[in-house]
């Protein structure tokens, strides 16, 4: 009799923790069953490599909302981003300039966010959405809307998109590297500690002599530095400049980030979080396609995945800390 | 005045109590309320008071007795039902819109209509009739087309009073009516209540400040610990008279400080402290000595703990920490050696839903970190070592403060600053809700901390705990200093006179 009541119990236990990666694994084995080629080491590497800049981006987010924030503006900065360090590549040449000019606009536009979030106390929401717009005003203001191609592209440029470590290709590798890196921060350092508290609560964080504003810079900044990342290897993939490629990123992180948020029955956002979530949004969107389902339905498949697990962890009495 | 002394009784309770987990807090009370009359009930935070006004107006169920209005029994079930039966109550929070105009906020929720062409409108013609109507009972001019943000609390007071006034009452219970309101604004409002007594009809004033209960009450009853103490007509009552039945309160604990000896330096000192509440505060705190800080609800106690550590704007005024003057401001207070211990344990306090070793060390972080890297393990042994040391119940470093009592969440708290070091100990209501012996263990702890050469303030609106463990207290009154006192020779009802205001003080 108590054997089964703590047996029940701990199935619940389980399914509160691991229900997201138990669900990953569901739509993984439903996948490899059912469509032809899914689970082949091309296929597979090709899943791993198309998420890396999801994933990226996720991680950037995990920072934000871990300290209780939103950002809106990660899709139009992606774009920008990727049209401006095409530009200044294609007219440099230089890739390292590029790529700290990439790194210069990301960080530029988290900085706006913070400032207009974290000190002038705009909602987050409407402060990042803003921004987002005009981001979205200049990169189109520049391009008018057209893709920037290369001629010849320095070689390390096209490694960092197209490239191979062995088998591996580099964008997984870079992705596996920050996975490591964000785990490692949000939760052995001061850092992280001080992130998570000013999500648990704000007050109570400054009253305890943290810097709330500082810190929610920072995540502002941790997430347009990965906005930059993400959008060098997506500009190299791509082998030009795409003014309009990264939006789809805003509403797959946005899946991902509150997918992350039901692991672990922590209902904190986390790294490990993030790339199972990114992982299921991936399989969506690769397997999915491979079934030649019409490419719209995949965002009706997403939308419903969020809201099955989000459901699916109130029920299981998870308090989901994801607010705007 | 009347030829016929006897006025019409409105509404009387008889024998009213009401429980909480076992706990009465209140018990037995008989109160009757006259037409025309204005009966105050006074009493210290924790009397009952609001107990008592919440049963009145609904929100909660006697747990035995009676209310009787107009001579019958009645019971009601939620506040609704109280209102319909024309008990009306002027709640001490203001909830208008700002962005309404006073004739809207006036009459939401109830707002006059007519019907043109079989499509109901507003009114606003009539509204505007039974507004004014109003106004002129309360003896007020006010443009009923101004904005709610446009006017001053007091104005915004009474557009709450006029929207009691346009549904039906017979009784009108005013909850701390005069809460921040400055010396005119708070004239203005007696008047109001003054010219609202002419309308045949019952008033209940619950205030903390004696003062002007006594300039307009007809009678006065005093609360303590849950009990009626006694009602008097305002022609006997005195504030001496009023604070001797406010005071003696059951015995709670038998701990007594003795003063630190032999110890001189000075640790904290602030010169003219100006913000927005607080005006020209000064003083000074030695190695070794805890002082009090007491005063009546928004006396301005807890404003000072918020500017001495950085938490609200400061307009002007000097800091100095052993000897080193500094600029107010959280993380740079931390670094300086102040740690407040916040009067809201669960807003301020914590983090609820991190673990209590997470709580512990947040304000300390650096202690256990390299290179910014946290060594889990020494925040996790400090954390066991508080535990024990400060016998906090919970399953261990790694349980949610969330689950545990409120005395062991404040032993959280108090942990946080005694894994660092400090140099003033800030205290804001530190036995707020807890128990008795958690109580004990914080003067214990307050003693300790003194008998280390730390600096201690401790803030509370309990007169007793600061007479007995405080050094020197500092009374406060309207955002000021306003006397001192040695609790080893003082006498709580000295003191308590300072802080409801024998003088006035404006």
């Amino acid at each position: 009799m108590n054997n089964k009541v703590n047996n029940t119990i701990s199935w619940f236990e389980v399914l509160r923790k691991y229900g997201t990666v138990i669900g990953a694994a569901f739509i993984f084995i439903i996948f490899s069953l059912v469509v032809d080629r899914f689970f082949t080491f091309g296929n597979l590497f090709m899943l791993l490599r198309q998420m890396s800049m999801l994933t990226i981006i996720a991680f950037g987010f995990t920072f934000v909302m871990a300290a209780g924030g939103f950002d809106m503006s990660i899709g139009n900065a992606a774009g920008l981003v990727s049209v401006v360090f095409a530009i200044v590549l294609v007219n440099t040449s230089s890739f390292w300039l590029s790529f700290l000019v990439a790194l210069g606009i990301g960080l530029f536009v988290g900085l706006v966010n913070a400032i207009l979030v974290a000190y002038i106390n705009l909602p987050d929401f409407i402060g990042t959405f803003a921004v987002g717009s005009i981001a979205y005003g200049i990169k189109m203001l520049i391009t008018k809307g057209n893709p920037i191609f290369f001629m010849n592209p320095p070689e390390i440029f096209t490694f960092i998109g197209q490239g191979y470590i062995g088998p591996i290709p580099f964008p997984v590798i870079l992705m596996l590297v920050f996975l490591v890196i964000t785990m490692f921060v949000l939760s052995k350092t001061k850092l992280g500690r001080r992130i998570y508290a000013i999500g648990g609560n704000p007050v109570a964080s400054m009253y305890a002599g943290i810097n709330v504003k500082w810190y929610r810079m920072i995540t502002f900044l941790l997430s347009g530095l990965s906005v930059s990342i993400a959008s060098v290897i997506m500009t190299s993939r791509l082998n030009s400049g795409q003014p309009l490629a990264g939006e789809n990123f805003l509403l797959d992180v946005i899946a991902v980030v509150f997918l992350s948020a039901t692991m672990f029955g922590e209902g904190e956002p986390n790294a490990m979080g993030a790339f199972v979530g990114a992982l299921i949004i991936s399989m969506l969107n690769n397997g999915l396609t491979m079934l030649n389902v019409p490419y719209y339905f995949q965002y009706v498949t997403k939308g419903v995945v969020v809201i099955s697990a989000v459901m699916l962890a109130v029920v299981l009495g998870q308090r989901l800390r994801v607010k705007f | 005045m009347s030829s016929n002394n006897v006025k019409e009784e409105i509404l009387c309770t008889q024998n009213l109590g009401k429980e909480f987990n076992g706990v009465w807090v209140l018990n037995g009370i008989n109160i009757d309320l006259k037409k025309g009359e204005i009966h105050s009930i006074v009493g210290e935070n924790g009397a009952g008071k609001s107990t008592f006004i919440k049963i009145l107006s609904g929100v909660y169920a006697p747990s035995e007795g009676e209310i009787v209005i107009n001579g019958q029994k009645v019971k009601f079930n939620n506040v609704r039902e109280s209102e319909q039966l024309g008990i009306r109550t002027v709640h001490q929070e203001i909830n208008l819109i700002p962005f309404f105009n006073v004739m809207e906020n006036i009459f939401i929720g109830i707002e006059l209509e007519k019907n043109v062409m079989r499509i109901n409108i507003l009114d606003k013609k009539k509204m505007a009739e039974k507004a004014e109507e109003v106004l002129d009972i309360l003896g007020v001019e006010l443009d009923l087309n101004k904005y709610i943000y446009k006017l001053d609390t007091s104005m915004r007071r009474i557009v709450q009073i006029s929207k009691v006034l346009v549904y039906n009452y017979d009784v009108i219970i005013f909850d701390e009516p005069t809460t921040a309101l400055d010396h005119s604004g708070r004239r203005r409002l007696l008047e109001v209540i003054m010219n609202l007594k002419k309308q045949d009809l019952g008033i209940i004033f619950v205030s903390h400040n004696i003062e002007e209960v006594l300039e307009i009450s007809d009678r006065i009853t005093v609360f303590r610990d849950g009990k009626n103490m006694g009602t008097m007509l305002k022609e006997e009552a005195t504030v001496k008279k009023i604070v001797s039945k406010m005071i003696g309160h059951k015995s709670y604990s038998d701990f007594k400080r003795e003063p630190v000896q032999g110890k001189h330096k000075v640790i904290f000192e602030v010169k003219d402290l100006n913000t927005e509440k607080l005006k020209g505060i000064n003083f000074k705190i030695h190695e070794g000595e805890v002082i009090g800080i007491a005063g009546i609800m928004g006396a301005g106690k807890t404003e000072i703990a918020k500017a001495i550590f950085g938490i609200d704007p400061v307009e002007s005024g000097e800091f100095y920490i052993n000897g080193e003057r500094y600029e107010p401001q959280p993380s740079k207070s931390v670094k300086k050696g102040i740690a407040l211990i916040p009067e809201e344990r669960q807003e301020q306090g914590l983090v609820l839903n991190m673990d209590v070793k997470k709580n512990i060390s947040l304000a300390y972080l650096d202690q256990w970190s390299r290179a910014n890297v946290i060594d889990l393990e020494a925040e996790k042994n400090t954390a066991e070592k508080l535990i024990e040391y400060l016998k906090i119940k919970t399953t261990g470093p790694l349980q949610i403060v969330k689950f545990l009592s409120g005395g062991n969440q404040q032993r959280v708290v108090i942990g946080r600053w005694l894994s660092g070091d400090f140099s003033l100990g800030i205290f804001d209501e530190p036995t707020k809700g807890i128990d008795v012996k958690a109580k004990e263990d914080i003067y214990h702890q307050i003693d300790e901390l003194a008998h280390k050469g730390k600096g201690i303030i401790f803030i509370s609106s309990f007169l007793p705990e600061l007479i007995n463990v405080t050094d020197r207290i500092i009374v406060m009154k309207n955002g000021k200093v306003v006397d001192e006192f040695d609790p080893r020779r003082n006498t709580e009802a000295e003191i308590m006179i300072a802080m409801l205001g024998g003088n006035n003080n404006e």
